[in-house]
C-alpha cells in the first residue's frame, strides 16, 4: 500500500511541474528575448571600453568594434518573435494540460506495469541471512554457516556440521575442504577421515586419488575394523591395476560378512570383475566411475531400496496409478544407474505422455532426461 | 519496495521527457510563453527523478540486494564498500543510468541558471535535450534495464571485473561522462539555434560556459583514464591508440576546435557555419564513442555489453540524432548571414588555422579507428591500426599547430601584424632554442627528433608566459604596476595562457617520457639488482598475500640511489577469486616529475620472477599538463563577461555560479 501512495505522490509532483508554469501569466516572449540579447551586446561594448582604457587594443580597433557591436544591438532590438493568436493559444494550453494530467500518469503507469514487478520486495543480503531459519532454503542456511565460519575459521565443529551438507547439495570439493578444516582443528577422527576420502573420490569422478587414499589409510589405522575405508582402499587397488592385491583385499573384506549388508553386492561385483567372471545380475562390465559417483553418495539402505524396491515396485506403481514428476525422474535415474538405457527411455516416454498437458512439468522431465543423456525417442 | 520505487521513477522520467520534448518545443516555435515556461521546472524535476532511481540502484548495490539482476551480475558481497559503490557504474546498465543522470543534470543546470537566456532559446534547447534524454531512457528501459528483478535471488553475485576494482573507477568515468555528455547541451543549443534561426554573437556567448565546462571535465577524464591504464595494465604505456581511447579523444579534438571557433563567433559573428557544425560534430562523436563501446563492436575493458540488440538500438539513435541534426543543418546553414570580415593574418585567421588542424587531426583519428572496423565488417579481413599510423598522421598535424599556438593570442582581431608578433615572441623563441641545444648537448646526436620536441614543448610554454607578460607590458611599466595589471586581466586571457601553457607541459612530458625512457625486462632472483638511470633496483623476494576478494603474489623491491635507500615498492599480481581473473598492480616511485615503474610478470619458480623495470623521465608532466589545461578552462569560466546578462539583478549571483555546482 505504502508503495502505491509513494508512486502516486511522485506522479503528482511530476504533473505539477508541468501544470504550475502553464497556469502562470507571462510577459510576452519577444520582449524578454531582445532584452537578453541586448544585455550581451551592452556588456561587449563595456568590454571594448575597458580594454581600450587598459591599452589592450588600439583606439581605431576599438572604434571599429563598437560600430560592429552597435549594429548587432540594433538588429537584436528589431527582432520580432512571431506570436500566435489568442484563441489558438488557449487551445494549445488545453492540450498541454491534457498531456500533463492524462498522458503523463497513464503512460507511466502502463509502462511500469509492463516492465516492473511491484509485488517483489527488496531482499538485501543481510536481512536474508539474519531472518528466522525456518522456511529458508538450504542455500541460505549454508551461506549463514559459511559466514559464521568466515568470521570464526577455527570453529572445528562448525566445519564438521557443514561438511555433510555440502555432500547432499552436490559440492564434494567444499565438503572435503570442510572435513580437512575440522580434522585440522579438532584432531583425527576416523569417520571424518572416511567421509573426506569419499568426498574427494566423488569429486574426482569415482577415482580414489592419492589424497583420498591417505585419508582412508589414516582412518583404517585409527579403526582397523571399519568397513567403509577398507572398501575404498580395495577399490583404489583395483583402479591402480594391482589386481592381485585388490582381489586379496576384497576377499578379506568379504570374509565372514553378513550377506544382507548393502555394500556386499557391490563388493562381489568388483571381485567378480577382477577375477574375470562378471556376475549375471548386473549385465555389464562392472561399475563405471560415474556409477560410483552416483551410488556412493547414498547410504547402503538407499542403494538397496533403489535396486530392489524402486526399479520393480516404482515402475509398476507409476504405470498403474501415475505419480509425481520427481518419481518419474527417479525411475529414469534408477534405470540409467543399472545400465538399462532402453527401459529408461521407455520410462521417459511414459512420463512425457503422462504430463503432456502440463508444460512446466514437461520441461522438468526433459531437463532431467537431458542430464541423464536420454533422448526420448 | 524501494527498488520498485526507483524503477517507477525512471519510467516516470521517460514519460516526462516526452512531455518535455513536446510542450516547450511547440511553445518555442509558436511563441507561446506559457508553454515555453514549462521547460525549466520540468528539467529540474527530471533530474530529481533520475537521481532517485540512481540512488535506489546504488542502495541495491550497497546492500547486496541480489534480487536485482544487475547487482547479481556485477557485485559480490565480499567486495569492499568503495567498489560496491563505484560498481554501480562499472557495468553497462549502471553506466548508462549515470549517462542519463548527467544528461538531465545538464538540462537542470540550464533550467536553473538559464535565466539570462531568451525564453524561446531556452525552451527549445531544453526540448532538444529532452529528445536526447528520451532516446537514452528508452534505450535503458527497452534493452538494458538496471532494475530487472530475479525471482529466486542467488546468495552471491558474479563480482565486478577486477581491473575496475580500483579507485580509478570512482574518478575516471564520472569525469569523462560529465565531459562527454556535457557536449549534449552545446548540441541542443546548436539545434535550437538552427530551428529558431538565432545564430548570432549572443548565442556563442551563451553556449560558451557549457562548452568550457564540458571540455574541462573531458580533459580531466581522458587524463585520468590514461593514468589509470598506465598503472593498472602494467605495460608501462600511457596511451595505446586503442579504439576506446580514440572514442573519447575524438570529441575532445572536435570540442577543442569548437571552443576556439565559438570565440570568433562571439567576438566577430564570423565562423557561424563552422561553430554550429562543430557543436553538432562534437556530440555526434560522443555518441559514436558510446556506440563503439556499447555495441560489442570492440573488445576491451570498456566493452560491457555484447548484446547485438543494444548495438542496433544505439545505431538507430545515432542515425536519428546525427542524421536529423545534419539534415537540419543542411537546410538552415545556407540561410546564416555571414558576419565580420578578417584578413588571413589575424586572430580570426589563427583560430581558423587551429580549427583546420584540429579537425584534420580528428579525421585522422577517425579513419584510424573506424577503418579496421569497417574493413572487418565488409571483407572479414582483420587489420590492426596502431601507433605507427597515428604517429605518421596525427603527429605531423600537431607539429605546425603547436608551432603556431603562441602566435594566436598575440595577433590582433581583424588584421594582425605577423612581424610584430614575432618580435614579441623572440624571448620565448630564444628560450626554446636554448633548451633544444641544451638537450642536444646532453644526449648528443643519437636522438635527433627528441631535442626538437623538447624545444617545441618549451616554445609553447614560454609563448604562453610571454603572452601574459606582453599583455600587461611588464617590461615597460615596471614590476609594481605590472602586477596590478596582471590582476586586472580578464579571466579569458588568463584561461588562454594557462591552457596553452598546459599544452606545452603535456608535450614536454610526452617527448621526454617516450624518447629518454630506460627499460629493462628480465628474470630476477631474490637479491638481484638492476641499474637504470642512476637508480639501483633490488629484488628482495616475493610472498603471497590475501585481500578481501583476491589473493596476490607481492614482490618486494628496494630502490637505492648512490647506495642510499630512497623507496621500497611492492608491485603485485592479483587473482580475483570470484572471476578467477588476474590483474597486475604496478609499483611506482615518483621523484620530481619522473617515475621508476615496476611491474611483475610470470613467476619462474624457485623465487625468480620476470620483472619489467622502467625509468620514465618527466612522465607525470603529461597528466599535470592536462590538469593545467582544465584549470585554464576554469579561469575562462570565471571571466566576468560570462556572468552578465541576467535580466534581474537578484539572478546575477546565481548566473555567476552557473558552472560552480559541477566543480
Amino acid at each position: 500500500m505504502m508503495f502505491w501512495i509513494l508512486i502516486a505522490a511522485l506522479t503528482a509532483a511530476a504533473t505539477l511541474a508541468v501544470l504550475v508554469p502553464l497556469s502562470r501569466n507571462r510577459q510576452p516572449a519577444g520582449a524578454a528575448a531582445s532584452k537578453a540579447d541586448e544585455a550581451v551586446y551592452r556588456e561587449q561594448l563595456e568590454t571594448v571600453d575597458r580594454d581600450l582604457k587598459r591599452g589592450l587594443i588600439e583606439p581605431e580597433a576599438a572604434e571599429a568594434a563598437r560600430t560592429e557591436i552597435a549594429r548587432r544591438l540594433l538588429s537584436a532590438s528589431e527582432r520580432q518573435t512571431q506570436t500566435v493568436e489568442k484563441s489558438e493559444r488557449s487551445l494549445q494550453n488545453k492540450i498541454a494540460i491534457g498531456l500533463a494530467i492524462v498522458f503523463l500518469p497513464a503512460a507511466t503507469f502502463g509502462l511500469y506495469i509492463f516492465l516492473g514487478s511491484p509485488d517483489q520486495p527488496d531482499q538485501p543480503l543481510s536481512a536474508r541471512l539474519e531472518g528466522p531459519a525456518q522456511g529458508q532454503s538450504v542455500d541460505v542456511l549454508v551461506a549463514r554457516v559459511e559466514r559464521h565460519l568466515a568470521e570464526n575459521p577455527e570453529d572445528g565443529q562448525g566445519w564438521a556440521v557443514i561438511a555433510p551438507v555440502y555432500m547432499t547439495i552436490g559440492q564434494p570439493e567444499s565438503s572435503a575442504r570442510a572435513y580437512a578444516n575440522a580434522l585440522r582443528i579438532v584432531g583425527p577422527n576416523a569417520d571424518w577421515l572416511t567421509d573426506m576420502g569419499e568426498a574427494l573420490t566423488i569429486a574426482n569422478q569415482g577415482l580414489v586419488t592419492a589424497d583420498a587414499r591417505k585419508a582412508f589409510d589414516q582412518a583404517v589405522s585409527l579403526q582397523p575394523e571399519a568397513v567403509k575405508p577398507r572398501f575404498f582402499l580395495a577399490l583404489a587397488l583395483g583402479q591402480e591395476g594391482r589386481t592381485d592385491e585388490a582381489v586379496a583385499a576384497w576377499e578379506q573384506l568379504l570374509e565372514g560378512e553378513d550377506e544382507t549388508q548393502a555394500w556386499v553386492g557391490a563388493a562381489r561385483a568388483q571381485l567378480a570383475e577382477l577375477q574375470g567372471t562378471a556376475p549375471p545380475v548386473a549385465n555389464r562390465p562392472g561399475p563405471t566411475e560415474e556409477d560410483i559417483a552416483v551410488t556412493s553418495d547414498m547410504t547402503a539402505e538407499d542403494r538397496q531400496t533403489m535396486i530392489q524396491g524402486m526399479v520393480s515396485g516404482l515402475a509398476e506403481r507409476l504405470s498403474a496409478e501415475g505419480g509425481s514428476v520427481d518419481e518419474w525422474n527417479q525411475l529414469m535415474r534408477a534405470y540409467m544407474v543399472l545400465g538399462e538405457k532402453q527401459k529408461a527411455e521407455t520410462a521417459l516416454n511414459d512420463a512425457l505422455a503422462a504430463y503432456a498437458e502440463n508444460p512446466d512439468d514437461l520441461s522438468l522431465i526433459k531437463d532431467a532426461a537431458d542430464q541423464l543423456g536420454l533422448t526420448g525417442s | 519496495m524501494i527498488i520498485e520505487f526507483g524503477h517507477y521513477a525512471l519510467v516516470l522520467a521517460f514519460a516526462l521527457t516526452l512531455v518535455q520534448s513536446i510542450i516547450p518545443f511547440w511553445g518555442g516555435i509558436t511563441g507561446n510563453e506559457r508553454l515555453m515556461a514549462v521547460a525549466s521546472p520540468v528539467s529540474v524535476m527530471l533530474f530529481i527523478l533520475v537521481l532517485i532511481s540512481f540512488i535506489v540502484l546504488t542502495m541495491a548495490y550497497l546492500s547486496s540486494d541480489f534480487s536485482v539482476l544487475n547487482v547479481v551480475q556485477n557485485s559480490h558481497s565480499a567486495k569492499p564498500f568503495l567498489y560496491k559503490f563505484t560498481g554501480v557504474w562499472g557495468n553497462h546498465e549502471g553506466s548508462m543510468l549515470l549517462w542519463v543522470l548527467i544528461l538531465v543534470f545538464f538540462g537542470a543546470l540550464v533550467g536553473f541558471f538559464g535565466g539570462n537566456l531568451p525564453a524561446d532559446l531556452r525552451a527549445l534547447t531544453l526540448a532538444v535535450q529532452g529528445w536526447v534524454t528520451a532516446g537514452f531512457i528508452l534505450f535503458l528501459l527497452a534493452t538494458s534495464n538496471p532494475f530487472q528483478r530475479v525471482v529466486n535471488p542467488p546468495l552471491e553475485g558474479a563480482d565486478l571485473n577486477p581491473i575496475l576494482q580500483d579507485i580509478g573507477l570512482a574518478i575516471h568515468p564520472p569525469l569523462l561522462y560529465v565531459g562527454y555528455v556535457g557536449f549534449s547541451i552545446t548540441f541542443s543549443f546548436a539545434v535550437a539555434a538552427l530551428i529558431l534561426g538565432r545564430t548570432d554573437a549572443a548565442w556563442a556567448r551563451w553556449v560558451r560556459p557549457w562548452t568550457l565546462l564540458a571540455w574541462c571535465f573531458l580533459t580531466l577524464g581522458i587524463a585520468m583514464g590514461s593514468y589509470w591504464a598506465y598503472y593498472e595494465l602494467g605495460w608501462g604505456g600511457w596511451w595505446f591508440w586503442d579504439p576506446v581511447e580514440n572514442a573519447s579523444f575524438m570529441p575532445w579534438l572536435a570540442g577543442t576546435a569548437l571552443l576556439h571557433s565559438a570565440i570568433v563567433m562571439e567576438k566577430r559573428e564570423a565562423l557561424k557555419v563552422w561553430t554550429i557544425l562543430l557543436a553538432i560534430f562534437t556530440f555526434s562523436l560522443s555518441l559514436l564513442g558510446t556506440f563503439l563501446v556499447r555495441s560489442g563492436v570492440l573488445t576491451s575493458v570498456h566493452a560491457f555489453a555484447t548484446d547485438p540488440a543494444r548495438g542496433v538500438f544505439i545505431l538507430g539513435l545515432l542515425c536519428i540524432f546525427i542524421g536529423g541534426s545534419l539534415a537540419l543543418y543542411a537546410w538552415r546553414a545556407p540561410m546564416l548571414k555571414q558576419g565580420g570580415l578578417f584578413a588571413p593574418i589575424s586572430r580570426e585567421g589563427g583560430l581558423v588555422l587551429n580549427n583546420l588542424f584540429l579537425t584534420a587531426a580528428c579525421a585522422a583519428v577517425f579513419v584510424g579507428t573506424l577503418y579496421p572496423l569497417v574493413l572487418d565488417a565488409i571483407t572479414g579481413e582483420t587489420i590492426s591500426v596502431g601507433a605507427p599510423f597515428f604517429n605518421l598522421t596525427f603527429g605531423p598535424l600537431m607539429i605546425p599547430l603547436l608551432m603556431a599556438v603562441p602566435f594566436g593570442p598575440i595577433l590582433s582581431w581583424k588584421r594582425g601584424d605577423l612581424l610584430a608578433a614575432c618580435q614579441r615572441l623572440y624571448v620565448a623563441l630564444g628560450i626554446a632554442l636554448a633548451m633544444t641545444l641544451f638537450t642536444f648537448w646532453l644526449w648528443g646526436m643519437e636522438k635527433v627528433l627528441a631535442p626538437l620536441g623538447v624545444g617545441l614543448g618549451v616554445w609553447v610554454m614560454a609563448g604562453a608566459v610571454s603572452e601574459i607578460l606582453t599583455r600587461v607590458k611588464l617590461f615597460e611599466i615596471g614590476l609594481k604596476r605590472g602586477i596590478s595589471r596582471l590582476w586586472g586581466l580578464p579571466g579569458s586571457a588568463w584561461g588562454t595562457a594557462v591552457a596553452h601553457f598546459g599544452v606545452g607541459v603535456t608535450v614536454l612530458g610526452i617527448v621526454t617520457a617516450s624518447a629518454f625512457q630506460e627499460e629493462h625486462i628480465q628474470t630476477m632472483r631474490p637479491g638481484d639488482s638492476v641499474e637504470l638511470s642512476g637508480y639501483q633496483v633490488t629484488f628482495d623476494g616475493a610472498a603471497p598475500r590475501r585481500g578481501p576478494n583476491y589473493t596476490e603474489e607481492v614482490g618486494h623491491f628496494t630502490i637505492r640511489k648512490g647506495g642510499v635507500v630512497v623507496s621500497e615498492l611492492d608491485p603485485s599480481k592479483r587473482v580475483y577469486t570470484a572471476r578467477q581473473m588476474p590483474t597486475t598492480e604496478a609499483g611506482i616511485y615518483t621523484t620530481g616529475f619522473s617515475q621508476v615503474y615496476l611491474s611483475l610478470g610470470e613467476s619462474r619458480g624457485d623465487g625468480a620472477v620476470d620483472v619489467r623495470v622502467y625509468f620514465k623521465p618527466m612522465i607525470t608532466l603529461i597528466w599535470i599538463g592536462c590538469v593545467i589545461m582544465s584549470i585554464g578552462a576554469v579561469f575562462s569560466m570565471a571571466d566576468r563577461r560570462l556572468r552578465v546578462g541576467a535580466p534581474k539583478p537578484s539572478r546575477k549571483r546565481t548566473a555567476a555560479a552557473a558552472p560552480a555546482p559541477a566543480e
